[in-house]
């Protein structure tokens, strides 16, 4: 361990019963040089400051558990090599969250916006066991595919400019995954989805500053989403002006 | 007024997407010529009564209307959102009304500069 | 040290039952990394409003007569003018580009039974159509065309 190159982690740090603000504080230690940031975080929780806190489960980019940010951006510090940094790496909280401890951010701000997108399938009936399985051809899945990928890690949250500025907006994983079942050819949910889409969180509140594809860890481009779940607000809207509707929906 | 604004977005959404698709088709050749390369005499600047012949033609007054009104939407959308990003979200609801007044004042003043050629 | 998010941002309905820290904004946010281009972005909006009253402006003086239309070309040579329209021509061209850029993958996937084109087809598309207005447009507007 002695003959490796050490780099310096400035991470920060909140202690709810002790600390009025968050503060930094310095490590440094010595790296192997297939090591990811996590590794490294969890070799300072190991050997040398038991009180770090900080969330992390898969080690392999699948659980969304270990978003932080690495030198300013939003990254899932499994996936982030630690040779691909300098000498020093700043380690903070996702930005745009309230900070628990740590690097630990309250997450129940956004289920409360994922919730409120009803991302599961809606039926106006469903359908009996012996009606067999829903069928859904290739070209149907492949609408929607891209947008079932996300695993909830929230760095688009951490990017996005309008999560920063307005707290109802519903943000770019809600409403790509809201969007998801929208698209999602066994689902006859939309209108009550577009109640949510068209409310206080409301879409439109997007601007397209395209921050959380550029850092989504998965390729789930929800700008793409965001952005399209406008138009069909539109189309719908134009369409209500046509052909209004009585008041079920 | 929130729900003012919620209520009549997908229209002004629209209008702004017109104003960033159709003013950026037409602005790009109108500032060129009218702002650059006439005024510096790389080109002969529009004789009065050319202009007007072809401003005054059906087709010329529907693209003069919208070369005016449209971009003032997506101008009055795009100011709006600066406001937002520097922390004026808590105002929105008193700033962006005043943002929009100013693009449907331009947008009619639009439709009479065009009816009145 | 990054500044402070909206104060509410992403916080619960319900509050957790330990005290947090305010949430921070992305410390590159606004002017630095890929937030520049965005923030510019949204700034062109203030160009596209003056060139959309100046445009008013042009149009009101065809209306009014042949004296106000020579004086407003005659104010339109002023070096003041012709740097604002430089600097209209770029924001233009950049807002153009970017806006372009994405439009292909906001079109939803299907209208009903209609669905887009492919993607880069959509591209091509704006960038021929864009191309080929401005050089009919700019033909127009220096007396080429339609004389």
């Amino acid at each position: 361990m002695s003959d490796l190159p050490k780099k310096k982690f400035v991470i920060t740090r909140f202690d709810p019963d002790v600390d009025e603000v968050p503060k930094t504080q310095e490590y440094e230690i010595p790296v192997e040089p297939d090591w990811k940031v996590l590794d490294a975080l969890n070799f300072i929780k190991d050997e040398i400051d038991g009180t770090l806190s900080h969330r992390w489960s898969c080690r392999m980019a699948v659980c969304g558990s270990c978003g932080m940010m690495v030198n300013g951006e939003p990254k899932l510090t499994c996936k982030e090599t630690l040779a691909d940094y300098g000498d020093t790496v700043e380690v903070s909280p996702l930005a745009n969250f309230p900070i628990v401890r740590d690097l630990v951010v309250e997450l129940d701000g956004f289920m409360d916006k994922f919730k409120s997108v009803k991302p599961w399938i809606i039926r106006a009936k469903e359908l009996a066991v012996d009606e067999g399985p829903m069928r859904q051809s290739p070209e149907e899945l492949e609408e929607f595919k891209q947008f079932s990928m996300c695993i909830n890690c929230m760095l688009c949250y951490s990017a996005c400019p309008v999560v920063a500025n307005e707290p109802e907006f519903l943000g770019p994983a809600a409403i790509a995954l809201g969007h998801r079942y929208n698209v999602d050819s066994r689902d006859e949910g939309a209108e009550r989805r577009n109640e949510v889409f068209r409310g206080e969180g409301t879409v439109f509140s997007c601007s397209f500053a395209n921050e959380c594809s550029e850092v989504c860890p998965k390729h789930v481009d929800p700008a793409a989403a965001v952005n399209q779940a406008k138009f069909n607000a539109v189309i719908d809207w134009a369409k209500g002006l046509v052909l209004p509707r009585g008041g079920e929906s | 007024m929130k729900n003012l604004l919620l209520k009549f977005e997908p229209l002004i959404w629209l209008l702004f997407g017109q104003g960033i698709m159709i003013g950026t088709l037409l602005l790009t050749g109108w500032v060129l010529i009218l702002g650059i390369a006439a005024p510096l005499g790389w080109v002969a600047p529009l004789e009065f009564e050319h202009a007007h012949e072809l401003a005054a033609s059906f087709i010329g007054r529907v693209v003069l209307a919208a070369l005016i009104a449209l971009p003032l939407w997506k101008g009055a959308h795009h100011m709006r959102h600066v406001f937002i990003d520097m922390g004026g979200a808590d105002r929105d609801s008193k700033v962006a009304p005043l943002l929009y007044l100013i693009s449907l004042a331009g947008s009619v003043a639009a439709i009479v500069a065009v009816v009145r050629l | 040290m990054a500044r402070a998010s909206h104060p509410h941002a992403m916080h619960p309905k319900k509050p957790g039952s330990t005290r947090t820290a305010a949430p921070q904004m992305p410390p590159k946010f606004p002017m630095a990394g890929r937030y520049r281009a965005y923030t510019l972005f949204d700034w062109t909006g203030l160009i596209y409003l003056i060139l959309g009253f100046m445009a008013l402006e042009i149009v009101w003086a065809l209306g009014t007569g042949k004296a106000e239309w020579v004086a407003l070309m005659e104010r339109f040579q002023n070096p003041i003018y012709v740097i604002f329209h430089v600097l209209a021509l770029v924001s233009v061209i950049f807002v153009g580009v970017r806006f372009f850029g994405f439009f292909p993958k906001s079109q939803p996937p299907r209208i009903g039974p209609v669905k887009p084109p492919p993607q880069p087809v959509i591209l091509g598309g704006l960038y021929v159509a864009w191309i080929g207005i401005s050089a009919v447009f700019s033909l127009i507007l220096s007396g080429a065309l339609f004389r």
